[in-house]
């Protein structure tokens, strides 16, 4: 249960940093970590995994492109079902945590 | 869809490999980077960037699974790794794979007796539309005569049941056209005399209704196959030949069709000949040919006479239910018919309060035939082969605990090198199960050769061959693939768990498999590899006992005193009245040959009976004994005896005197109807039907018999037998009913008494036994030799076919043979058993030495230490034979234990030994222990050669 939990937090992550702009997996990670203000820190080990898997169900696609500094990296970018499952989750997402604030609150 | 895409990245795996790394480089090289532009050096910035990454390897399993490069691809790839470690030692990998081929092949072997015997469908169209008549009452309808064959297991005296019915009922059934498509009808098989093809011989013949071949939807191999239009009374004679009979009496010629050949000296026309795979209906039930119910009264067969009534029960019926129609709906149905017919007919024969009844079986499990008599051995064996394997998979699971020590350090490498438990786990049990598929492809083999031997074994003593065709089928393929993955599994699973479960610091430093003392993970996996040799021990300790008490009991057979004297016994059949010979030229032509046998060279006297002892046949019967209450009968074992056969087999008199001419002379003219007893069929003896022999009528004087010890002494034990009367009664037929219309008026009277014999059985309690003289019908003649009997059968053929040229000889077999012919099936599992057995103890002693030995090898350093520091050898021997000792005594008290809780299935195959027969098991506790000291041993000596020094420096 909390492991799913997790991994779906990862999930939400990785495509709401994509709903922005395609972006490699290293910038994935930087952006989590900077945006959250170094409170999340994405474990790079399972990233990779996470974004592959997450390609496997359709919500992102990936290609290979220049970077800014004319590297070659592996861009993923998200999907029209991504974007669908994106609205989804962050709806779920909000749901829950506002659930656990009343909880917290009032408990 | 998603398979394609796998599929896709399977062939651009080297495309993926290359992306996957590249994506991780780049995440790395970027991390490294940041990490200069933090102001770390550039080595510093890597390692940094490295550590903070995590385990890459991990990480690319991790990705790669997702793929699914998993499933096809590492099947490849620990195809190919395991083949290499499976190559690097063809020592461990020869040992473990035969050890396996011979518990697999063991497994398929009896597996597919078990298939052939009782899975196979039976050999017809749509076999599940077959259904089989029974009946059953609360008791017996009144009916005059009953014959089965042995096609269905029958029901007892208080609550009758059977599968044989009258002519009449199966009329009635064909016409419930509402429930079956059709009805058939069969019977026997019976001998008959058949001539017209070189010699005359012996030949067994199915009687059929004309639809028989198409209600079952058999069709012919050549010519054609018996009709409806062929079994009317009028019809031209026909038979059809089963291919075995085409092919091994006609040699397989097209040209026997067509031929006529003589059944009884009645002319028939071969018409054709059954496709090869019907063999029979009835499981282990064959015959040579088919021929027309309505040809039996032309034939002199015993139960030929009268066959049409309502009151003779002798077909068994077989329907084809209409498809869509239920089998309850059709019981219904086919009862209704029924009971109007036995309730309600001109001449009821069942009363209401009997409550007759029909039921309908699946013809593949109501026909029994010799089914039922296997399958208790058959899955004897299967337990037995089933401990074997498992035998083996322990010892297998020894030898790969001890080689996955060996190997701690390789997967101890794998491990961190970031692959994931489950997937070494894979590969560990990739590897076993290639070790058993390997096996199962060689235990094919050894089933091949396993079966044609426990059929040669089987067939060996017996009188006919085999009767079931083995051959391997899917079911037995499927079998052996199970049998094989399981074992695979089974063997592999506890030593991969053991050595993925790995605390992996200890495990890297050490310097090899002989390392320094394993403590902790160590201490464990000795303790499974110890448990998996006691299970060894016990398992076959188990198999040791079984085989004993089998063993046992197979001496006690044949330490059985018959009451006579076996040895230069030559016995052969005849049977006159199929050649159409009457009482009295019988009687002339027995006086006759009697004679001119015993004047044959070499023959010491000669004689004839009804039933030869010992051969499996016996007649019984009731009667009432003089002296008991009035009505009360008992049942006793009838034997019809010629002159002299007392002296011949060598059985003493103990009162009175022996059968006298005048005897012969008034049994003769006392009645023709005597002829019935010896008459009788061969199968109704099978089948221990009682004879109806008439009683001679009691104006006659009572006809002389004698009687056995047994019977003396039961009835008469303080009372001079002879002289007391014996009645048979009046009516006769149905076995329970014995009226006895005057008590007083005796037909039988008891003039001599004689010892004792062993008469249908070996096992067999002896029964009282009442002997009466001989006056025709068929009979085995019985010679005494001076010398071997088999040599003497040339000579008895010549006499007999001087005699009269139309006369077969059937048995033709020496009394030893047809004693150890009773007893071959108590011969064959006692031999297989054996084999078993010591497969077994073998398997377990080669565990018990790979484990010491390598027990040895890895406390080299240990016992070193200990003679460095004044161990004596002596002391070393008993560190080692010690513990092999104290294991063999654990697994044989274990499989003391679970004998004595599984011989008790064993009981009724044994015979003067009780389950838990201490004999045995001591004889099997002594055996175990020596051979498993002696497997000790060997290791042990080797311990204490060791040079001290050597074993120290060894590291």
């Amino acid at each position: 249960m909390a492991n799913d939990r997790l991994q779906g937090t990862l999930d939400l992550l990785i495509l709401k940093t994509l709903a922005r702009e395609p972006m490699h997996g290293y910038g994935i990670a930087l952006r989590i970590q900077q945006i959250s203000n170094d409170v999340l820190r994405v474990e790079e080990g399972s990233l990779y995994p996470a974004l592959h898997r997450i390609e496997q169900t359709g919500w992102i696609k990936s290609e290979w492109r220049d970077t800014e500094s004319k590297r070659r990296a592996k861009f993923y970018k998200l999907t029209a079902a991504g974007r669908k499952q994106l609205a989804a989750e962050e709806e779920n997402w909000s749901r829950l945590s506002a659930a656990v604030a009343k909880v917290l609150r009032f408990a | 869809m998603r398979w394609i895409h796998r599929l896709r990245s399977l062939f651009r795996r080297h495309q993926f490999e290359r992306d996957l790394a590249d994506e991780l480089t780049f995440h790395v090289e970027m991390r490294t980077r940041e990490n200069v532009a933090a102001g770390m050096s550039p080595e510093e910035a890597r390692y940094a960037a490295l550590r903070q990454f995590g385990n890459l390897g991990a990480v690319r399993e991790e990705t790669r699974e997702i793929w699914g490069w998993s499933s096809v691809e590492t099947l490849f790839v620990d195809l190919r790794f395991g083949l290499r470690m499976l190559a690097k030692n063809p020592g461990f990998t020869a040992v473990a794979v035969l050890t396996l081929a011979l518990g697999i092949g063991a497994n398929t072997a009896i597996f597919s007796l078990i298939d052939a015997v009782m899975l196979r469908s039976i050999p017809v169209r749509e076999p599940s539309q077959l259904v089989l008549f029974g009946w059953k009452a609360h008791k017996d309808p009144s009916y005059e005569e009953y014959s089965s064959f042995g096609d269905c297991s029958g029901g007892e005296r208080a609550n009758p049941s059977g599968c044989s019915f009258p002519i009449p009922v199966f009329e009635q059934m064909r016409s419930a056209a509402n429930a079956f498509s059709a009805v058939t009808a069969f019977a026997g098989p019976a001998q008959f005399d058949l001539s017209g093809n070189g010699h005359a011989v012996i030949a067994r013949g199915g009687l059929v209704s004309g639809n028989y071949f198409s209600t079952l939807g058999v069709s012919a191999s050549v010519g054609r196959l018996l009709a409806p239009a062929d079994d009317t009374p009028a019809a031209p004679p026909a038979i059809v030949l089963s291919y075995a009979y085409w092919q091994s009496a006609f040699g397989g010629e097209r040209s026997a069709i067509g031929r006529t050949i003589f059944l009884n000296r009645v002319p028939f026309t071969v018409v054709g000949v059954a496709e090869p795979s019907f063999t029979n209906l009835t499981p282990g039930k064959g015959q040579d040919f088919w021929l027309p119910i309505a040809m039996t009264p032309r034939l002199d067969i015993a139960w030929g006479h009268r066959i049409q009534g309502l009151d003779n029960w002798w077909l068994v019926l077989v329907g084809r239910l209409k498809p869509g129609v239920e089998m309850g709906q059709a019981q219904a149905a086919a009862n209704l018919i029924f009971r109007n017919q036995v309730l309600h007919g001109s001449k009821p024969i069942s009363k209401p309060e009997d409550d007759p009844q029909i039921t309908l079986t699946p013809a593949q499990e109501g026909l029994t035939g010799q089914r039922g008599e296997l399958s208790k051995t058959l899955y004897l064996m299967m337990a037995a082969v089933g401990f074997i394997l498992l035998i083996a998979c322990a010892n297998v699971a020894g030898l790969l605990l001890a080689r996955a020590t060996a190997r701690q350090r390789e997967i101890a490498v794998r491990l961190a090198l970031g692959a994931g438990r489950r997937r070494i786990l894979r590969q560990l049990l990739t590897e076993s199960v290639m070790l058993s598929a390997a096996a199962g492809g060689l235990g094919v083999l050894f089933a091949y050769w396993g079966v044609h031997a426990i059929i040669a074994l089987a067939s060996g003593h017996a009188d006919r061959p085999f009767p079931f065709v083995v051959s391997p089928d899917w079911r037995v393929l499927l079998f052996t693939i199970a049998a094989s993955l399981a074992t695979g599994i089974v063997f592999g699973l506890a030593p991969a768990l053991r050595s993925t479960r790995l605390d992996l610091t200890p495990a890297l430093k050490e310097t090899g498999s002989t390392g320094a003392v394993h403590r902790t993970p160590a201490g464990r996996r000795f303790h499974l590899g110890d448990a998996l040799v006691v299970a060894q021990v016990a398992l076959s300790a188990v198999v040791l006992i079984g085989a004993g008490l089998l063993v046992r009991t197979l001496s006690n057979l044949r330490s059985v005193n018959p009451g006579f004297d076996t040895r230069n016994i030559l016995i052969f059949g005849l049977d006159p009245t199929l050649a159409g010979l009457r009482q009295a030229e019988i009687q002339n032509l027995y006086r006759e040959l009697q004679q001119r046998l015993a004047a044959l060279p070499g023959v010491a006297a000669s004689s004839y009976s009804a039933d030869a002892l010992l051969t499996g046949g016996l007649w019984t019967r009731d009667l009432h004994v003089e002296g008991q209450p009035e009505k009360a009968t008992v049942e006793v074992d009838i034997l019809s005896t010629g002159p002299g056969f007392f002296q011949t087999m060598r059985i003493p008199l103990l009162e009175g005197r022996m059968f006298t001419a005048a005897d012969f002379a008034q049994a003769a003219k006392a009645g023709s109807s005597h002829e019935t007893l010896s008459e009788a069929n061969e199968n109704q003896k099978a089948a221990g039907q009682n004879p109806s022999p008439k009683a001679p009528a009691p104006v006659n004087p009572p006809l002389p018999v004698l009687v056995n010890a047994t019977f003396a002494r039961r009835y008469f034990a303080n009372q001079n037998p002879l002289g007391k009367g014996l009645s048979t009664g009046g009516s006769e037929g149905s076995s329970g009913d014995l009226t006895v219309d005057k008590p007083n008026a005796h037909s039988w009277e008891i003039v001599g008494v004689v010892g004792d014999t062993k008469n249908s059985s070996l096992r067999r309690e002896i029964q009282p036994a009442v002997y009466v003289p001989l006056t025709g019908g068929g009979a085995y003649f019985e010679l005494r030799t001076a010398s071997d009997p088999t040599a003497l059968i040339p000579a008895v053929r010549a006499v007999v076919n001087r005699l009269n040229d139309n006369l077969p000889l059937f048995e033709v077999r020496t009394q030893t043979d047809a004693i150890e012919s009773l007893i071959s099936q108590e011969h064959t599992i006692a031999s297989l058993a054996s084999f078993l057995g010591l497969l077994g103890l073998l398997l377990a002693c080669v565990g018990l030495y790979g484990l010491l030995a390598y027990d040895m090898a890895r406390r080299r350093r240990e016992v070193g230490i200990r003679m460095a520091l004044g161990a004596e050898r002596g002391d070393v021997l008993k560190l080692v034979v010690g513990k092999g000792f104290k294991l063999t005594l654990t697994g044989l008290a274990a499989g003391i234990g679970g004998a004595l809780a599984l011989t008790r299935t064993l009981s009724s195959l044994l015979y003067g030994v009780r389950p838990a027969d201490a004999l045995t098991l001591l004889m099997v506790s002594l055996l175990l222990i020596t051979v498993a000291l002696l497997a000790s041993y060997i290791p042990a000596r080797r311990a204490t050669k060791l040079d001290p020094m050597v074993a120290l420096r060894y590291e």
